[in-house]
């Protein structure tokens, strides 16, 4: 533990935890012990003081009266909510008590971690967990909740390039958002994206969804859900056509332009038209003025991952910078996640050389059929350790996820911050500190600022932080290896490999005073990594034909505690090609009989996933959970404004208010997730609809990729 | 979802918050400045450059300001409707 916090009155700078492209730097004022105001830092070049509303209330959270302060046990039934306090002796020696006789009737592999970044430090975030779980032999748990299948695609293509600089957006002249509300979920960059506009740059949205953002653009292009790949590969069909290419880039800084010439030769703006819902001349236009707008930019979003072509669509769109030679000037090129440009030595924190060779891997998206016998698992799942997720809402197959948290012969341990739909569900609850009580050194996947997070308070109650709550396990497992003896100052010292040429003139140290410091890289006004090429792919070019597809499928070893076995390796075509939905009236005419909605389950506006699905600022600001409709769908069902509907398939139910609201394209109905379990009056929310198949990539979710009905309740 | 401008804008309209807004949001009426509640993206950069302390937050307006968020939406209609 670090030393003592200040009293009196104190400044100390911070770093958001959650886990959103902008981690904006904070300023935490302190006075006699206590937290008195949490601001954005106004010196911060990229997220210059403005906080969002999910963490300009962040001492909403840090002083619940919900907070879990104490370890407690379960004395009712799974569920019954009922719990005692105990102490952390107590609760450490049954956790250890239940981990060793499970590992020692089952083996250890009938244990597993379920975790992700509800916290995203270095330190207590990803991989806070993996060494403990490495040296218990427990199954390795697969991660792929947010931009894996996308990651696997542009490493496909690109390899694992920072892109585009997203402050050096300034000098892009055509910007093209696609499968992303930068309002809110991105919203440091929009001030970045209107400057460029000041400055004559056009903003282009592909979306389903007549988002805040897509208000804001000059153009707006609706698109059928899971179409995008179509869109994408009909563009470059425009653009080779038509000659828009940039011939010299093209010709030494890629691979596989003939055969891409080929490919694209079938995905005509007519076809495309079909598939997508827009028009071909737009098509047309959209290609043309990106091509002609240079340099242009395309800022993808998560969710264009999320349909059974997800992968193969960025790996079009991750093509078409180079084709038009985008990447020549600062601010052209792609922004996928610029985190490839941080030296983490992820190494120092998974420990991967610690997993035992052909150790046994579980998609935490399948939990709910782990858990109840849907994967056949051999041992079964007999435990499991719970911490950074909210898996009942997160996963889908709610409904099989919570039947199998309900097993009275399954050891549940959950470590949060409040009593969520998972915790109710728990044997132990730990209690963990939010970002003001703990250290941490932070990346960002949305600018190439480190950041530094200063313990600005005590831990409230008997919370730790999640390193000091895996050393107290570890030293009770009996687990005596250095690794895990490090102090957070240790394993601070250990984060980054400093010596690195992005971390030039950075020092924990001088992190520690200044908060945050830019990644030794060019300034954003001449931030341009492939102006002359020099790609992180084994060629060192841009890779329409992808060398790493031989490989067949695979999720970035990051996303599975380093392991790289047991890989999906499904065969994939090398050449970027167009994979439909799986659930669309013409994939799945039957299906679409019965279940004609296309339903997206976005990310709400004031909660970040399902955090702060529990505050009460929050909710009023989120509003009642709801599902937008579009008029004519709702007309054809009776359902207005407010009344109460049931959305529903063969994999669930739930219940909640309708609006009517023609923001939506037709055919497609939006509710945002993250709302919580206990608070639907269905007990149910979207993750119990949501499917469990993954896209063709990286094992990425396909959760817009899914038809429902809906009625009146 | 928006920030609003109060009655400490009355007759003052300092406007640093023009300069600061980053997506020029902020419109000039006759007596005070309107921030328009489309086109704000709730960033909250202008808050602390009003030397009036006289823009808050929407959802965090004291109860006695709470009808200058319907002062700035009739504003804009009023705008719209003689503009178009």
């Amino acid at each position: 533990m670090t030393a003592t916090v200040p009293t009196g009155t104190e400044v100390v700078r911070g770093a958001c935890p959650h886990d959103c492209p902008d981690t904006c730097a904070l300023t935490i004022t302190v006075q006699d012990g206590r937290a008195v105001s949490v601001t954005g830092d106004h010196e911060h070049p990229f997220t210059r003081g403005g906080l969002c509303v999910k963490v300009d209330n962040y001492l909403d959270r840090v002083y619940s009266p919900d907070r879990v302060l104490f370890p407690m046990r379960r004395t009712g039934p799974k569920g019954s909510g009922r719990f005692e306090r105990i102490s952390w002796d107590a609760a450490l020696d049954e956790i250890s008590k239940r981990f060793r006789s499970i590992s020692a009737e089952y083996g250890p592999e009938a244990i597993m971690p379920v975790s992700y970044l509800g916290t995203q430090g270095i330190l207590n975030g990803l991989n806070v967990g993996d060494p403990f779980f490495a040296k218990l032999g427990a199954t390795i748990a697969e991660r792929t909740y947010c931009d894996s299948g996308s990651c696997t695609a542009y490493m496909m293509t690109i390899g694992d390039s920072a892109g585009v600089d997203p402050e050096n957006i300034v000098h892009s002249r055509f910007i093209l958002v696609w499968a992303c509300n930068i309002m809110s979920t991105n919203l440091h960059l929009w001030p970045v994206i209107a400057e460029a506009r000041k400055r004559g740059a056009k903003v282009v949205v592909v979306d389903p969804v007549r988002t805040r953002t897509a208000k804001a653009a000059d153009w707006h292009i609706p698109i059928r859900p899971g179409t995008d790949g179509a869109l994408a590969m009909a563009m470059m069909h425009v653009i080779i056509n038509e000659g828009l290419t940039d011939d010299d880039y093209v010709a030494n800084h890629t691979v596989g332009y003939d055969q891409l010439v080929e490919r694209v030769r079938q995905y005509t703006p007519e076809w495309a038209a079909e598939e997508t819902g827009v028009p071909a001349e737009d098509i047309r236009r959209l290609a043309r003025e990106y091509a002609g707008g240079q340099p242009s930019v395309i800022r993808i979003g998560v969710a264009v991952e999320r349909h059974a072509g997800g992968g193969q669509a960025v790996r079009a769109l991750s093509c078409l910078p180079a084709l038009v030679g985008a990447w020549r000037k600062p601010g052209g090129g792609i922004l996928q996640l610029p985190l490839w440009a941080f030296p983490v030595n992820w190494g120092a924190m998974m420990h991967p050389e610690m997993l035992e060779p052909g150790k046994r891997i579980v998609n935490q998206y399948l939990l709910g059929a782990a858990l109840t016998g849907g994967m056949k698992l051999d041992p079964p799942i007999k435990a499991l350790m719970v911490y950074n997720t909210n898996p009942v809402v997160v996963c889908p197959d709610q409904d099989k996820l919570v039947e199998g948290l309900r097993r009275e012969d399954l050891f549940t341990v959950v470590s949060e911050q409040f009593m969520t739909d998972t915790a109710e569900l728990a044997d132990i609850v730990l209690p963990a500190t939010t970002q003001l009580e703990q250290d941490d050194i932070m990346f960002s996947w949305g600018h190439l600022y480190v950041t530094y997070n200063h313990r600005s308070i005590e831990p409230l109650g008997e919370a730790v932080p999640n390193t000091e709550l895996f050393r107290r396990l570890a030293a009770r497992m009996g687990f005596t290896d250095p690794v895990f003896q490090r102090t957070d100052a240790d394993m601070i010292a250990e984060a980054f490999d400093w010596s690195a040429p992005a971390m030039r003139g950075i020092t924990v140290e001088s992190l520690k005073e200044r908060g945050w410091q830019r990644l030794s890289v060019p300034p954003p006004d001449e931030y341009a990594p492939h102006a002359e090429g020099g790609f992180p792919t084994a060629s060192g070019k841009v890779e329409f034909v992808s060398s790493a597809a031989a490989g067949g499928n695979f999720v970035v070893p990051l996303f599975r505690q380093g392991s790289n076995d047991h890989q999906p390796g499904t065969p994939v075509d090398p050449l970027p090609h167009y994979i439909p939905p799986r659930e669309a009236a013409h994939t799945n005419p039957e299906l679409a009989a019965k279940y004609p909605l296309n339903l997206l389950t976005p990310k709400p506006h004031a909660y970040l996933n399902s955090s702060d699905g529990n505050l009460p600022f929050h909710r009023r600001v989120q509003g009642d959970a709801a599902i937008l409709i579009h008029p004519s769908d709702a007309s054809a069902r009776g359902i207005v404004t407010d009344d109460d509907v049931r959305v529903f398939n063969d994999r669930g139910s739930f219940v909640m208010k309708a609006k009517v609201d023609p923001s939506v394209l037709t055919g497609v109905t939006v509710s945002a997730y993250g709302a919580w379990r206990m608070h639907a009056t269905s007990l149910s929310t979207v993750a119990s609809v949501n499917p469990v198949a993954f896209a063709d990539l990286g094992n990425a979710p396909t959760f817009s990729d899914t038809l429902v009905q809906i009625e009146k309740a | 979802m928006a920030y609003v401008v109060t009655d400490a804008c009355v007759d003052i309209m300092d406007q640093s918050c023009v300069e600061e807004c980053p997506v020029d949001c902020i419109y000039e009426g006759d007596r005070m400045m309107y921030i328009h509640p489309d086109e704000c993206v709730d960033c909250g950069k202008c808050v602390p450059v009003c030397p009036s302390d006289a823009i808050f937050w929407e959802h965090k307006l004291p109860a006695e300001l709470a009808h200058f968020t319907a002062a700035a939406t009739e504003f804009f209609e009023q705008r719209e409707d003689s503009s178009g």
